[in-house]
């Protein structure tokens, strides 16, 4: 092997797999801990709305309901579909009979076979449509019926897809940096030691001009300056007993 | 303003006399009156204002020709909503805040009036009034809403009832609805519902469909939900293109009980869709029935209905050509703009009768003024404060040789 050769490549592979071992850990928490976070506080969001709105429908469909007045009631549910996230919306008077609904074509078994006057919040799977958290309100106390509203918990999922994808982004691009600056630093560190190797291994061969070619490695003060230092103690130690090893910042040969 | 209304509102402003005073209110020139309109002329149910507009021009361009009104040409401001509630509402503000029009005429539908009334309430101390809006719903006919709109037409109660009472009559109890999912459809399926209460009845089934929806597409799952239901008889509160639609797949998947439409629906268009191109014209129309808030146009007995045909034939009015886009045959006659041509006659009987100076103020006065007016149709006309509707009465009809015609037996047609 050459000296031009030598190269520390497990010891960058090794700082390296720790790099990308501690990002991936940081990533993968955060990443974790944003989904439950992040779809906690938008469940309970969405879930507030949605009550918030299903009250406001309710308020307003009194004077509706008493007057009878039904195409002003579904005039009135339509505008609310309108809002991102909620998907459906009916009213049933204090009998359990539909009076408005937005369903098209038809209104689906799962919530024919339920109570439409209860005012309980559930989580209903609809054949077709999809997952839906389901609230209810009730018209003048109940007395004059109920309105019930479906928030589509995919509009949720994708919501919290888009927060993790944004935050995987942000992960993505700080490892990069790391480990373009590992990197770096890693190479500022393995340089030193290359040189140390190579005059020691040079010093081993007894290749007196190739020693005295990579002398400027004794000149240095840090630990790699040492340790060519002790190496040509140690080479020298066997000739000269009489010599002292050299201290941290000893004289150069 | 297309050339053929360029024409037909010069005659009219050059029989105007040479001084006259200051117009006492906006939309009043003293040459013009200018109506505002905003309706379906693109999308799927473009066919309905389209229709309806060109009914109204037709006798509008026959008062401009003998000069106007006291001197004044009447002029119609349009703008396209396709049919869609949000678009009409910003037609509303721009013709009354913008355009300044005198009065709104003949909005069709009732997803976009609907959404309009409280905006008339909103801008009540503009005092404007709309006037025969194409739909038969309650909320133009009752409080809160119902001081700032008059009314020609029958309503959906008046037409539902009278299909559910005829159906029962002959025995077909088991009614089911397929409607549109707006407030158009909820009001006809609320209307049934009324009327079934009454034979101590309840709904069947129902299915619904959105609105837009268009002949192209399917209505197999609406089909199959009502079929379910196993009913007698049922009543589509929608549009021609999804009725047509619904007709089309219930015969085909052997559903092959009566099949009723309202006025809305655009007969002649739903006719044309299932008809046209096909050998067995009667495969989907055998079973159709329409109910009507105007007579037959093929009744010439009827003097409006002569007056109508006549004016149609003379003066073949277009729609207005900036705002119609897609590909649109006119009919020579269709209830439609039969109901547009009457609701622009007894508007000009109002506005004659808001004399020299009109202003939006004096309008109630003078549409109260109306009390049994021969409009030419055989019924009466009348309005006061709780009288808001002018025509109560329904017509029926059904496909015979290819068109629609009076049905005078239900029993020996569905029975």
């Amino acid at each position: 092997m050459k000296l031009s050769d030598i190269k520390v490549q497990k010891l960058f592979q090794k700082t390296l797999f720790g790099v990308l071992s501690l990002f991936g850990i940081i990533g993968l928490s955060t990443s974790i801990l944003l989904i439950y976070t992040v779809n906690d506080y938008l469940s309970a969001e969405y879930e507030d709305n949605s009550k918030d709105i299903a009250k406001t429908i309710a308020d307003s469909s009194v004077d509706i309901l008493l007057n009878r007045d039904l195409a002003a009631l579904q005039s009135l549910i339509d505008q609310f579909v309108e809002i991102q996230g909620i998907s459906y919306i009916y009213i049933a008077d204090e009998t359990g009979e539909f009076l408005a609904h937005t369903f098209v074509p038809g209104i689906p078994a799962e919530i024919l076979a339920d109570d439409p006057t209860s005012t309980e919040t559930v989580e209903r799977k609809i054949d077709g449509m999809g997952h839906f958290v389901e609230v209810g309100r009730p018209i003048l106390a109940g007395v004059a019926g109920t309105v019930r509203l479906g928030m589509d918990t995919g509009v949720i999922a994708l919501k919290v897809q888009r927060a993790i994808g944004r935050q995987l982004y942000l992960v993505c691009i700080i490892f990069a940096v790391g480990v373009a600056a590992a990197l770096w630093f890693v190479k500022l560190a393995a340089n030193p030691l290359r040189d140390v190797l190579a005059y020691a291994v040079a010093l081993a061969r007894n290749e007196e001009k190739e020693v005295s070619s990579r002398g400027e490695v004794l000149e240095r003060k840090d630990e790699a300056g040492q340790l060519a230092r002790l190496f040509l103690y140690f080479s020298r130690g066997e000739s000269r007993d009489d010599e002292a090893p050299p201290g941290p910042a000893g004289p150069t040969a | 303003m297309n050339r053929r209304s360029l024409i037909l509102y010069g005659v009219g402003g050059s029989l105007v006399g040479a001084a006259r005073a200051e117009p006492a209110h906006s939309g009043v020139t003293d040459t013009e009156i200018t109506l505002g309109m905003s309706a379906a002329f693109s999308g799927p149910s473009r066919g309905l204002g389209i229709e309806l507009y060109r009914g109204a021009s037709a006798y509008f361009q026959h008062v401009n020709d003998q000069g106007g009104i006291r001197g004044r040409r009447i002029a119609i401001k349009t703008y396209d909503d396709g049919y869609q509630p949000d678009p009409s509402v910003n037609n509303t503000m721009t013709l009354m805040l913008e355009d300044e029009v005198f009065l709104l005429f003949g909005y069709v539908g009732t997803p976009t009036v609907t959404r309009v009334l409280p905006m008339l309430k909103k801008f009540q101390d503009r005092n404007i009034y709309l006037f025969f809006p194409f739909t038969g719903a309650q909320p133009q006919r009752e409080p809160p809403y119902g001081d700032f709109a008059f009314n020609l037409r029958a309503s959906y109660r008046q037409e539902t009832a009278g299909l559910v009472d005829n159906f029962v009559s002959i025995g077909r109890k088991r009614i089911a609805v397929f409607y549109q999912a707006d407030a158009y459809g909820r009001s006809g399926w609320a209307g049934v519902r009324a009327a079934l209460k009454r034979h101590g009845e309840r709904i069947a089934g129902e299915a619904t469909y959105r609105r837009g929806s268009k002949f192209t597409g399917t209505m197999r799952r609406q089909v199959e939900i009502l079929e379910a239901a196993e009913p007698d008889a049922v009543i589509c509160i929608g549009a021609y293109a999804a009725c047509a639609a619904f007709a089309r797949d219930a015969v085909d998947h052997g559903l092959r009980v009566p099949i009723a439409n309202l006025s809305f629906v655009g007969s002649e268009n739903l006719l044309k869709l299932l008809t046209e191109g096909r050998e067995d014209s009667r495969q989907y129309t055998y079973l159709l029935v329409n109910s009507q808030v105007v007579p037959s146009y093929e009744s010439i007995s009827v003097a409006a209905v002569q007056e109508y045909r006549d004016f149609m034939q003379r003066y073949d009015p277009e729609a207005p050509t900036e705002l119609v886009q897609e590909a649109y045959a006119p009919f020579a006659h269709s209830f439609v703009s039969l109901e547009g041509f009457l609701d622009a006659k007894l508007m000009v009987e109002i506005l004659r009768r808001l004399g020299d100076s009109p202003s939006r103020e004096a309008l109630p006065r003078a549409v109260f003024s109306i009390k049994d007016y021969d409009l030419g149709i055989g019924e009466r006309v009348s309005f006061g404060p709780d009288r808001r509707q002018g025509l109560q009465r329904v017509y029926y009809t059904v496909v015979d040789e290819g068109r629609f015609v009076p049905l005078d037996d239900w029993g020996e047609r569905f029975a």
